[in-house]
């Protein structure tokens, strides 16, 4: 008798792959990295007088001395917190997009918190800093995931309008309230000597953070792929539906994630404070939110990959610093090839090119 | 007339600062339209700032350099539609490159042509002529306020009023519209969307470099990162206005005026800067919120 | 001379190594309306797809008044006059019925502004011409879905569509809707066009056809005059010999009701009729229930509800006599109610995650020693599965890649080793081979002998006459037959109830037992 069209019933049509994932996404990451140095060198030898001089300053020089490489590896800390943070968000399929706000207010909290207790002991108190910066951007994002459980609102755009505005009050606090009176810099008193995190590859600034930057990474790696809590955000992020069906409680991994964001890109203002600046200074994390985006691209969101990634971002920014004080050419250079590798990370076609094919029946 | 004497030069301000915002913000309309979060608004305002003012002094003249202006604004755009749209890439983090790109770029061209990585002030050129519609003075209440701006202003409203009527009046819009709302269905009429989403990207291109164009000929100057983040509140306000080319007007005029009021707040009232221009972000969030929440409950009854 | 001929098409898709037109040969009178039936995958819809250019043909041809035409695109079939009415609307649901149907082809003035007055203009001269009675400044989104389909006829009328193909075109209707669509359609053949319906309700095909082609795994079976045949015989050539599965089925007497559903109502706002109305069933440790129906009576509307993925409008569900009614999936799971999902590809896995990490999301806490997964666990667990249902696949590749069979089987471990006294299966072996459906047969019976309460929701007849102890029928959102599996029960009779043509429960409402 009749038969049934049904519509969404699954079919059994196999997906087939041609390349399995890791072999294409190194090969494609590759191409990639090729493509930009090879960038790189064309523009040094357009812009500058003695392009051999630019070239070598730019892909040595941050080696050179125990100056430049060490503050290189500094650079690229808080890019590990913040793209540990865009990581686990992408993962579970939220996006948190105020990674600006929240570094800059996990930077003024921690300040704040260590100018308000000068005398307490360096342990005792540095953790307090840290754990307040990393509630604030808890907080934060916290937020938006909340809105989004709640009421549906879009927390991609809530948090990016979140982090605007407190990035303009910030600025106010420093400058204003918060300033510091003894100097003409628009930056906040420095934070006891007992905050001060050690700084061990002297003369560069790299202090111990970078040693928890690294059990950061694996921390995250091993939350996402051995625990269940990681188990269900990944799965909520590749499929709510699925989820559901299994008993995954999707709401509750609507907002974790953007706590967990959060509270990364807090630390990261926090231990930039504690480890290098000692103090918050005005816009001084300007650019770590953004990039923790470009670098959780290019690590393909894996928590253990983004510690390279940092370390990539922080090269290009090093050997244009290198490249700008030993030779004629200007930093921003840095800024052209770093977004001519954004471009060629998200721009699938040219891996569809090697990967695999998704089919489903027609 | 009026007597509210401050009240005046505050609102005539707020109508030369929305300029860009508006300029921006209706490119962005048509791209948020057929459907596209276009985050590359910033960027391409930069792209215009700069050409605008490098190619008239080049030229001597304001027009070309204009011209020239929104050309490589255009361009830019053309690039960023394409890897987004044909190569397939993720156009939120295309639209980051982009902005990153021209940030770069505009210096890196800024230090190989003029050896000067700060403010570069032209001294050839002209300022923005200042028009004097007599028309416009004779309007109730709003007369004084919409007297004497520059041209790029009155420009920008013309450009908001064509945009409106392209986007209700022709079939360009009507299937720019219809591709934001039903890709498929226009796929199945043997129209082009990914076309039209092209086009909407080099149409932001356009009114971009118009926006960035006014703003360094205003100053006769480039400043590095001249646009801080007019971009972005173009983008929040076409949120806020609904998407309508009428609310973007009165979004856009919101922002204006928070701009202007700290400006003066600044320097006669003791009230932070910051926290007058964080307003409208806190506003538009907090509208957004509300109107999450009553759909929800809309939905639930 | 025929108006349309296809010639010897063939089409293969070689992703999913399906032939989906195999030498078809098509023929089309003018005037006439003519049905296609076929099961679901027979290759009737690709073979209108080649028709409108939306696929190319590998090889045949297509004569047009006997003109050897090409059909590369949708737009080249309008031309020629050839316009399909999708299952799926195609309409912007903000625009109005006049700027929906004028989108791509709009009247301007000069060039280029719209005019708007002579659009509406030309789409109410359409609608006078062929009879309907829109208003074309409506906006779309609120009109019934009747009404949509219209503007969608409206729509390739306005093109000037001689030869109209509509798809599935009754399947969203009510009774009035459709009968005011077989009017349209008769209208419209006064009028001289042709039309081309696709339909698998063989009711319909009586109803309103001229002449109906059979096709069956690719290729044309039968074309008849609809007057020839009855629908008895129209089924059998659409399902060739059934394939008769060895179903060992002992008698049992069923012990106490372990899933209750007493006066169930799901209504949505969007919808005129209840989705579920007054829904009363038990189903009894030991009983396998077999749920019958054709697609949108309520078949899936029962399995998102029982699941807890769809909350109840009114009405209680219990579960050995207590009530679960507002429960989520998450606490049903954990009251041990499994649940294997018509939908295997987006709600029963996920299909870029592997083997091993399908396995174990209904149950993925057991595993767990001090909140850290132990991966000595989970493996031992998915090697076990993998042995017992003979899986052909490795744990640590994505399920993806896994045949329909083995997907559906991993599906099937996952869910009995979860399972405490109940089960629900949706359509468990569509689209699968006779050796995977076999084994899933088998698995089912074997858990109905350990007392396990079985719901089984399926459109395969063959299949829950097999298996079923007692056997509903839904119609409409409403139960119209339940009763026990026995000899009485032909195919023939569940079909009637199926196609609403016998009702049980007209008048009041019984209980279902």
């Amino acid at each position: 008798m009749g038969f049934v069209m049904i519509s969404r019933r699954g079919g059994s049509m196999p997906i087939r792959r041609k390349l399995s994932t890791t072999m294409v996404t190194t090969f494609g990451l590759t191409i990639t990295l090729g493509i930009a140095f090879i960038l790189a060198i064309f523009l040094m030898l357009v812009l500058s007088k003695e392009p051999a001089q630019t070239i070598f300053h730019f892909f040595v020089g941050p080696f050179a001395n125990k100056f430049y490489f060490g503050n290189m590896l500094n650079a690229a800390i808080p890019l590990v917190f913040t793209g540990l943070g865009i990581s686990v968000a992408f993962k579970s399929s939220v996006f948190n997009l105020g990674g600006e706000g929240q570094v800059y207010s996990g930077a003024l909290v921690t300040t704040a918190v260590c100018l308000a207790i000068p005398n307490l002991n360096g342990l005792l108190g540095g953790t307090m800093a840290l754990a307040a910066g990393l509630g604030i951007g808890a907080l934060l994002a916290g937020l938006s995931g909340f809105f989004r459980m709640k009421w549906g609102t879009d927390e991609l755009i809530s948090s990016f309008l979140i982090s605007g505005a407190i990035v303009l009050i910030i600025n106010y606090l420093i400058t204003g309230p918060l300033d510091d009176p003894t100097n003409s810099l628009l930056t906040t008193p420095k934070i006891g000597e007992q905050y001060r995190l050690f700084q061990f590859f002297k003369p560069s600034k790299l202090d111990i953070s970078a040693f928890f930057a690294i059990i950061a990474a694996v921390l995250m790696f091993f939350l996402m792929y051995y625990t269940h809590w990681g188990y269900e955000m990944r799965m909520c992020g590749l499929n709510r539906e699925f989820s559901r069906y299994g008993g995954i409680n999707v709401s509750f991994y609507m907002v974790l994630p953007m706590i967990l964001s959060g509270a990364l890109h807090g630390l990261a203002g926090g231990f930039a404070v504690m480890g290098t600046h000692h103090a918050a200074l005005k816009e001084f994390t300007f650019g770590m939110g953004w990039n923790g985006i470009a670098v959780a691209l290019i690590a393909r969101n894996n928590p253990l990959g983004v510690l390279p990634a940092a370390i990539l971002f922080a090269y290009l920014d090093a050997g244009a610093k290198a490249a700008m004080l030993h030779s004629d050419v200007t930093f921003e250079i840095a800024a052209v090839i770093q977004s001519i590798i954004f471009y060629l990370v998200t721009a699938q076609a040219i891996y569809s090119l090697f990967r695999y094919r998704k089919r489903e029946a027609a | 007339m009026n007597d509210n004497t401050f009240a005046i030069p505050l609102v005539h301000n707020a109508v030369g600062i929305m300029t860009p915002f508006l300029l921006a913000a209706t490119g962005g309309l048509f791209t948020e339209l057929t459907g596209m979060l276009n985050i590359a608004l910033e960027g391409l305002m930069l792209i215009g700032a700069f050409f605008s003012v490098v190619f008239a002094a080049a030229t001597g003249s304001l027009l070309m350099g204009i011209l020239l202006g929104i050309l490589a604004t255009m361009a830019v755009a053309l690039m960023f539609g394409v890897i987004s749209l044909y190569l397939k890439a993720n156009i939120f983090i295309s639209g980051l490159a982009t902005n990153l790109l021209a940030s770069g770029l505009t210096v890196v061209l800024a230090f190989q042509l003029f050896g000067n990585k700060g403010v570069i002030r032209f001294e050839n050129i002209q300022k923005l002529p200042v028009l004097s519609i007599p028309a416009l003075q004779k309007i109730p209440v709003l007369g004084d306020l919409l007297i004497g701006h520059n041209i790029l202003v009155y420009v920008s409203w013309a450009v908001l009023f064509i945009a409106a009527v392209v986007i209700y009046r022709t079939p360009f819009g009507l299937r720019l519209r219809g591709t934001g709302m039903g890709k498929d269905t226009i796929a199945s009429l043997g129209l082009n969307p990914t076309g039209y989403q092209l086009k909407a990207i080099i149409i932001s291109g356009f009114t971009c470099g118009l926006a960035g164009a006014g703003l360094t000929l205003n100053l006769s100057a480039f400043v590095p990162n001249i646009t801080s983040g007019r971009g972005w509140i173009a983008l929040v306000a076409i949120y806020l206005g609904n998407k309508n080319p009428l609310g973007i007007l009165i979004a856009c005029f919101v922002f204006g005026f928070a701009e202007s009021f700290s400006n003066y707040a600044q320097g006669a009232m003791n009230m932070p800067a910051e926290i007058i221009l964080a307003f409208p972000y806190i506003i538009t969030v907090a509208a957004m919120i509300g109107y999450s929440i009553w759909r929800h409950y809309r939905a639930q009854a | 001379m025929a108006y349309l001929n296809m010639d010897r098409i063939s089409k293969f898709y070689p992703e999913s190594n399906v032939l989906a037109n195999d030498n078809v040969y098509f023929e089309l009178n003018r005037n006439e309306i003519h049905a296609i039936v076929g099961e679901n995958g027979a290759g009737k819809s690709t073979l209108m797809k080649i028709l409108f250019g939306m696929e190319r043909p590998d090889s045949g041809r297509i004569l047009l008044q006997n003109d050897e035409v090409k059909i590369k695109n949708p737009l080249d079939a309008n031309a020629l006059g050839i316009g399909m009415v999708h299952q799926h609307f195609r309409l912007i649901p903000d625009f109005t019925i006049a700027q929906n149907v004028v989108l791509g082809i709009e009247p301007t003035h000069n060039g280029l502004l719209l005019d708007r007055d002579e659009a509406i203009r030309r789409v109410e001269a359409v609608m006078d011409e062929y009879g309907f009675n829109l208003d074309p400044t409506q906006k779309v989104a609120s009109l019934t879905v009747g009404q949509m389909q219209m503007v969608e006829i409206v729509k390739i009328l306005y093109r000037k569509a001689e030869l109209l193909i509509l798809d599935e075109p009754t399947s969203v209707l009510t009774e009035q809707q459709i009968h005011k669509l077989f009017e349209t359609m008769r209208n419209l053949c006064r009028l001289g066009k042709t039309i081309i319906i696709i339909t698998h309700k063989l009711g319909e095909v009586k109803e309103i056809s001229q002449r109906v082609t059979v096709m069956r795994k690719g290729k044309v079976v039968a074309i008849r005059n609809t007057e020839d045949v009855d629908e008895k015989e129209l089924s059998r050539l659409m399902v060739g010999k059934s394939v008769i599965f060895q179903f060992d089925r002992s008698s049992r007497n069923k012990g106490a009701a372990v899933l209750e559903l007493q006066d169930v109502l799901l209504q949505k706002k969007t919808t005129e009729r209840p989705l579920l109305d007054r829904i009363n069933l038990k189903v009894h440790s030991g009983e396998i229930v077999g749920i019958a129906g054709v697609g949108g009576n309520g078949l899936s509307e029962i399995e998102d509800i029982v699941s807890g993925l769809t909350p109840v409008s009114d009405g209680r569900i219990l579960h050995n006599g207590k009530e679960i009614t507002h429960l989520s999936a998450r606490h049903l799971r954990e009251r041990g109610l499994a649940y294997v999902p018509a939908d295997r590809l987006h709600r029963g896995s996920s299909i870029e995650t592997s083997v091993l990490e399908n396995m174990i999301v209904s149950d993925h806490h057991s595993f767990l020693k001090g909140g850290v997964f132990s991966q000595h666990d989970i493996r031992e667990f998915a090697s076990t599965l993998l042995a017992n249902y003979s899986i052909d696949g490795q744990s640590g590749v994505p399920i993806g890649t896994l045949s329909g069979g083995n997907i559906q089987k991993v599906i099937l471990a996952r869910e009995l080793a979860a399972r405490s006294d109940f089960i629900i299966f949706s359509e468990p072996t569509w689209g699968l081979d006779v050796a995977s459906s076999e084994f899933i047969y088998s698995k089912i019976l074997e858990i109905r002998e350990q007392g396990t309460a079985v719901l089984l929701i399926s459109s395969n007849l063959d299949e829950i006459l097999g298996l079923a102890d007692t056997l509903i029928v839904m119609y409409r959102g409403r139960i119209v037959c339940s009763h026990p599996n026995t000899e009485e029960l032909s195919k023939e009779i569940i079909g009637e109830y199926m196609l609403g043509l016998r009702d049980d429960f007209k008048e009041g409402r019984q209980h279902a037992d």
